[in-house]
């Protein structure tokens, strides 16, 4: 194998675009494959159609072609393998070679591996690289990995196509067929497949649509493996890479580079700019013309000059000419502000930011600190406070007063004093407490030292004579009225809440 | 030589590379859209009619109209050239010169639709994409358009570190480009494979074996602009 010959664009790939590279091999070399394939197959697949219709099982007629395909396959592989390194062979060269190209597996392809997916990936790996057995399931390994996926849907997706060409084929005879015959023979079709001879040839004609189909597709299917396989021998041993370097070897070589370089690498280590200067010695010279022409230029020449003023005259020196562009129709706050300021004021500009956000963070940073100072000595004076000794209760504040008072043994004449003494509210909150007290004592009950006014008025309805309930109720509501809205009751009323139980003392 | 891609310079110099997709990817992409939106299909004709009845078959065939129809225009001109199938093979509708597509090629290459799906198995559309170097059908012909490849290509690992060394000659952009392939690729090649290819620099690096493999990995690096 000469890889330089490879007339294949070699590039990594994907594996669907190995596929595409396989049609587009089999187009370029349509010809070739196509004859060779005709002269092979053709009588084989004739010579199949008589030994069915010689045996009486028509049947044979679509099971041979079918099982000789791995046979089949050999054609166009080979016109393939070959077109890719060199000359395509001509139909006479492919099948004179089919004599000297190794067949074992070719046998082993019709008998045991006949029903294997990946037979276009196959074909090419033992036909092209004939190993021994054990080498060549060590390559299979490293060879298919990746692809199998790959190959195996090719398998699928060309039985598809296969499917869809025949069909069309049968489809497109239908619709041959006048439509006014249709209807009859449509009709007689019934009738007509249980004649034999009719079932045999219609089983023939599909054997044939079959073949053409098979004649278009499998090439396909042959090409489109040996894509993948080369692309995969490309990725493998990098041939893409290898014919690069190959190539620059020999400019290297032929510029005689080799010696000098040897002489370079060991006397000057430093190349670095090579490239640089190399790069500048072709700007400079292609400055002058003189030394582009290789010869001096005369201007007072009457015939050059004549030439250039001609030339000049050309539409691309000089004269007026349209040029469209594209810009933008509103300019971006970017070019706006490049084309506003000058860089040093852009760059003093940034300084200023920079150094303002930087006073800004540490002032930051500052009052952070500051912050968790204070709340550091906060957090201390309250550990230092006295706690409250545990089990000792938090007192009421206003019920440590009113306790201590005691209650007069004539309520009703009391509070008579105060409401008349004009301390309204006094006399009312006494009536209240005394009334609260009583009715707990009428109740039996402790009296609760949390009990609100809502609670009293529950507890009341506990009271069972209803005038004394309806009294108790109208005291603490009156109660609740003067000290939470600040409304007092008249003098009558007043005199209402005091005349019996609880502002007075009844014997029961 | 021979190759499926298809060359488009700009006038800025800029040589665009479509990597025109073939019948393989292509059929496979219209048989995923198909299964797709025949199951979209069923799936409405079904709620359709649970909901009305006998009327909900009418609006289930308008909804057999919109998939056959407007599901490919739209996808190709507002989704970036891609139904769902194609997404998935990655591929891609573009203009021929490589622009996206725009409503009226799409519109036009996908009525013609009609005459690649001749006996209603696309038998021309198969048979004309085999015979076009492009693979396009009819459609795409007579549109204007292409379908290519928009996926990435299989990418070689970074290159690996080591002291960079300049080149002691400068190399063309193809030349630098093959170098710094190697030294991308080389860890997937085999330790023998990679010296039989750093030997053949032998003019280059004046040396052979692993050293010269090394040499071209620091060259590589060198033109990365690697210290």
């Amino acid at each position: 194998m000469q890889l330089e010959r490879i007339g294949v664009a070699l590039r990594p790939r994907t594996s669907q675009e190995a596929m595409d590279l396989g049609m587009a091999m089999l187009r370029a070399h349509a010809r070739p494959v196509w004859s060779a394939w005709l002269v092979f197959t053709l009588p084989i697949f004739l010579a199949c159609q008589l030994l069915a219709w010689v045996l009486g099982m028509p049947w044979l007629a679509l099971v041979l072609p079918w099982w000789l395909r791995p046979l089949f396959d050999r054609i166009p592989l080979y016109v393939l393998s070959r077109a890719v390194f060199e000359q395509a062979p001509s139909w006479r060269e492919t099948l004179k070679a089919q004599r000297t190209w190794p067949w074992g597996r070719t046998f082993a392809g019709l008998t045991w591996l006949r029903v294997d997916t990946n037979r276009s990936l196959r074909l090419p790996m033992e036909l092209l690289e004939g190993m021994a057995a054990k080498q060549r399931r060590a390559r299979w390994r490293v060879l298919s990995r990746p692809l199998v996926g790959a190959a195996s849907g090719l398998t699928w997706i060309c039985i598809a196509f296969e499917l869809v060409i025949s069909l069309s084929l049968c489809i497109f005879a239908m619709w041959l067929v006048p439509s006014e015959a249709l209807p009859d023979s449509m009709r007689s079709l019934n009738q007509a497949f249980t004649i034999p001879a009719f079932r045999h040839a219609l089983l023939w004609i599909a054997s044939g649509a079959i073949y053409v189909s098979m004649s278009i597709v499998e090439p396909l299917y042959v090409a489109a493996g040996f894509g993948l396989y080369l692309n995969r021998r490309t990725q493998l041993e990098a041939w893409d890479i290898d014919l690069a370097f190959r190539r620059l070897r020999e400019r290297l070589l032929e510029a005689g580079v080799g010696v000098a370089l040897l002489i370079c690498v060991l006397c000057l280590p430093s190349f670095a700019h090579a490239a640089d200067t190399r790069a500048d010695a072709a700007h400079a010279s292609s400055q002058n013309i003189a030394e582009v022409f290789h010869q001096p230029v005369n201007d007072k020449d009457a015939l050059f000059a004549s030439e250039a003023a001609y030339v000049y005259r050309d539409a691309r020196f000089g004269q007026p000419h349209k040029v469209q562009r594209w810009v933008p129709r509103i300019p971006t706050m970017d070019t706006r502000s490049n084309a506003v300021s000058p860089s040093w004021f852009g760059a003093m500009f940034a300084n200023l930011g920079a150094g303002l956000l930087n006073v800004l963070l540490w002032g930051l940073l500052a009052i952070v600190v500051g912050a968790l100072m204070v709340f550091a000595l906060r957090y201390i004076r309250i550990k230092k406070l006295p706690l409250p000794e545990p089990g000792e209760r938090p007192k009421p504040l206003r019920s440590s007063v009113m306790h201590d008072m005691p209650l007069p043994d004539d309520l009703a004449a009391a509070v008579r004093e105060l409401w008349h003494g004009g301390r309204h509210r006094e006399a009312l909150a006494l009536l209240y407490r005394g009334s609260v007290q009583r009715a707990a004592t009428a109740l039996r009950m402790q009296p609760p030292i949390d009990a609100t006014e809502s609670d009293w008025l529950h507890y009341a309805r506990s009271v069972e004579d209803q005038a004394r309930r309806e009294r108790l109720i109208a005291i603490v509501r009156t109660w609740q009225f003067a000290a939470y809205a600040d409304r007092y009751p008249g003098d009558a009323d007043v005199d209402a809440l005091l005349s019996g139980w609880p502002a007075q003392q009844v014997v029961p | 030589m021979l190759d499926t891609v298809r060359e488009i310079e700009t006038p800025e110099g800029v040589s665009l590379r479509l990597r025109a997709a073939g019948a393989f990817g292509r059929a496979q992409a219209w048989l995923l859209d198909t299964l797709l939106r025949f199951v979209v299909f069923c799936v409405g004709l079904g709620i359709f009619s649970a909901i009305l009845g006998r009327g909900g078959v009418g609006l289930g065939m308008l909804l057999m109209f919109t998939l056959m129809w407007v599901y490919n225009v739209v996808c190709e001109v507002w989704f970036h050239g891609q139904t769902l199938g194609k997404r998935a093979l990655g591929l891609r509708v573009v203009s021929a010169d490589g622009t996206p597509v725009t409503l009226l090629p799409s519109v036009v290459r996908n009525l013609l639709r009609v005459v690649d799906a001749l006996p209603g198995i696309y038998g021309v559309g198969l048979v004309t994409s085999m015979i076009d170097p492009s693979a396009r059908r009819i459609g795409d012909i007579v549109a204007g358009t292409l379908v290519i490849h928009a996926d990435d290509l299989p990418a070689g690992s970074k290159v690996p570190m080591a002291p960079a060394q300049p080149l002691p000659l400068p190399l063309d952009q193809d030349e630098q480009a093959a170098v710094i392939e190697f030294a991308e690729r080389s860890p997937q090649l085999t330790p023998e494979r990679q010296e039989e290819l750093a030997d053949i620099l032998y003019p280059l690096t004046g040396r052979e074996g692993t050293a010269a493999v090394t040499q071209i990995t620091a060259y590589a690096n060198g033109l990365l602009g690697r210290p």
